[in-house]
């Protein structure tokens, strides 16, 4: 059994027009996505602005509506509506917005005892114990329970929230671009951090981003999503050494080379990503430029390449 | 590892007593400390709200509205604190009893249209999609009736016309600018990610509604509140002027007002519509300003404290 998996999933959001507001046509957001996780490891899903994943991550602990496909976690069908399995207490999620994410009305005590209140009984001071002790766990003062979030900087906020994802001790955490509204001093410590409670408390992570580097550093497998689909998933060494995917190659390429003696060959590296694109972009996306089936390359390596290779 | 070894500083602290960041009231105070003008209205108010209210409890409400032919026109004096209307009574005491009247329905229509108001706005802004539309609807149809003539009418047929019926009615028309305001703020606010959060950390959605929304709206609710009692106050004296309010028996701003349609009053006898002109004025000011203060102390660019 599968920790998590999902299958062929596919979230259509309607487009409305013309008389008695009609629904007209759809955006297919995510058309057709199938991947899995195991338990304790974390999955990258990668992808430029609008690829869609962030909605497969939504979708996941239910803010978006599925229109088709199934998700299994730990065997229960999260689509199943007449079972109404409650695995809200085992799905939590990091918002990529830690200025939004955080009630600016609550006080950090209420913020984080939230999932405490709708799932334990505690009595106050337990609550007040407990959420001091997640505080001082994120690297936080655990005398600011009674403070406002806005005395919070963006990374230490983040922290709140991420103390907020960890308090009923989930299975597995959503993490939405955790990290791309902070800058960059504070995005390591945040991610090395997110790195040591994973150890700590055996979780997963379905960790979303488009910053390339971040997910090499976090991910133990990477999916790369475009337009809503695959283009390539393998574990991150093979992604990252062996991209079969022009658009993986581009995403590669992209990669910036700290040294700067490389910088000449990383240039001409580009450009012949960058040609090979334009030649061969027929070859690897369909007539309407969208990204064909997976195909298995080896056991753990997917691209999505047509029919005939 | 340092994320293991939580417990001594967790242990060591003293929970009970650490310093709590300033709330919302206490910003408000502060607010309402430093803008003096709103300090004095403050001050005021209530001073005019304790007086009228504690000085009515005395006033025998039959006395003053009998009339006393002996007694007409008179002008101030040590028996008529201020002089005496057309049918020789009591100015003073209508004064305060019209007062209290008028202060009691401001209270009251503001009252009743923000709780009306904020529910039915947070309800159609919240849930947004097909509620929304036909809440909306409902709205709509309130606002195009014509208020004024409806008013007329409910006043010419309800049989005993009480502070309460008029209060009602008036509550009928009025609550729908606040659920309108209200609504658009949590269509906003619904969006935001905490309000998403909330759902994924299993809180129930009515939950989310009043505990996580509602308190990010407030500010809204206060400042539109204390200005709609500016208004209602006003309302009543308003109608009663027009002839649409209380009838004599009971004392009213507006009626002690209406008597200045008399060009021989308005000349010549100040003391009947005079005071009740300033209270009038200075009681909607005074709210006015505090309502001010309170619309700064919710805007951190514009607080003075």
């Amino acid at each position: 059994m599968e920790f998590l998996k999902v299958e062929d999933l596919k979230i259509h959001f309607p487009i409305r027009g013309g008389l008695l507001n009609r629904k007209i046509d759809s955006v297919r957001a995510v058309d057709g996505v199938s991947f899995s996780i195991e338990q304790g490891k974390t999955y990258g899903l990668v992808g430029e602005s609008g690829s869609g994943k962030t909605t497969t991550g939504r979708a996941i602990i239910g803010l978006n509506n599925i229109t088709s496909g199934k998700v299994f976690f730990e065997g229960n069908d999260l689509t199943d509506n007449s079972k109404k399995v409650d695995v809200r207490k085992d799905i939590q999620m990091i918002f990529q917005d830690p200025y939004s994410s955080l009630n600016p009305k609550k006080r950090v005590i209420d913020i984080v005892a939230e999932p405490l209140r709708n799932y334990e009984r505690l009595t106050k001071k337990e609550e007040r114990y407990k959420v001091a002790e997640l505080l001082e766990k994120v690297g936080l003062s655990p005398e600011s329970i009674l403070k406002y979030p806005h005395e919070f900087s963006g990374g230490q906020r983040q922290r709140i929230g991420i103390a907020r994802a960890i308090a009923l001790k989930p299975k597995l955490i959503i993490a939405d671009e955790p990290v791309s509204a902070l800058d960059v001093s504070v995005q390591a410590q945040v991610l090395n951090f997110m790195k040591d409670i994973q150890k700590e408390l055996n979780l997963t992570y379905l960790f979303i981003s488009h910053d390339l580097g971040i997910v090499k550093h976090m991910s133990d497998e990477i999916g790369i999503m475009y337009k809503g689909r695959y283009v390539e998933e393998g574990k991150t060494e093979e992604i990252f050494t062996n991209p079969q995917h022009i658009y993986t190659k581009r995403l590669v390429a992209a990669i910036p080379d700290i040294n700067p003696q490389n910088r000449e060959k990383q240039k001409i590296f580009r450009q012949s990503v960058q040609e090979e694109f334009e030649q061969s972009y027929h070859d690897y996306f369909d007539e309407e430029g969208l990204a064909y089936n997976l195909r298995n390359i080896s056991n753990s390596h997917s691209v999505a390449l047509p029919e005939k290779g | 590892m340092k994320i293991v070894e939580t417990t001594n500083a967790v242990e060591n602290l003293n929970i009970e007593n650490i310093n709590k960041s300033p709330s919302g009231v206490s910003i408000i105070w502060r607010e309402i400390m430093r803008d003096k003008l709103a300090l004095i209205s403050l001050v005021f108010l209530l001073l005019v709200t304790t007086l009228v209210y504690g000085i009515s409890l005395f006033l025998d409400l039959d006395q003053i509205v009998k009339i006393d032919l002996f007694a007409i026109h008179e002008p101030p004096s040590s028996d008529f604190w201020l002089g005496t209307d057309y049918g020789g009574r009591d100015v003073f005491g209508q004064l305060i009893i019209g007062t209290r009247n008028s202060l009691t329905i401001g209270f009251l229509v503001t009252l009743m249209t923000g709780l009306i108001g904020v529910t039915f706005g947070l309800t159609a802004g919240f849930f947004g999609g097909h509620i929304d539309n036909i809440m909306m609807r409902v709205l709509d149809f309130f606002i195009i009736l014509p208020f004024l003539m409806i008013v007329i009418v409910f006043v010419s047929i309800v049989p005993n016309y009480s502070i309460i019926s008029f209060s009602l009615i008036m509550t009928a028309f009025l609550w729908m600018g606040i659920a309108r305001l209200i609504r658009s703020k949590a269509l906003q606010e619904r969006e935001l990610d905490y309000a998403q959060a909330s759902k994924t950390l299993g809180t129930p959605r009515w939950k989310i509604m009043f505990g996580q929304v509602l308190p990010n709206v407030s500010s809204l609710i206060i400042v539109t509140m204390t200005l709609n009692l500016a208004a209602n106050i006003g309302l009543e004296s308003g109608l009663s002027f027009l002839g649409f309010g209380f009838p004599e028996e009971t004392p009213s701003l507006g009626t002690l007002l209406s008597y200045a349609r008399n060009p021989q009053t308005l000349e010549n006898r100040w003391w009947i519509w005079m005071p009740a002109a300033i209270l009038i004025f200075l009681l909607m000011l005074s709210v006015r300003n505090v309502g001010e203060a309170l619309k700064r102390a919710t805007d951190a660019r514009q607080r003075r404290g």
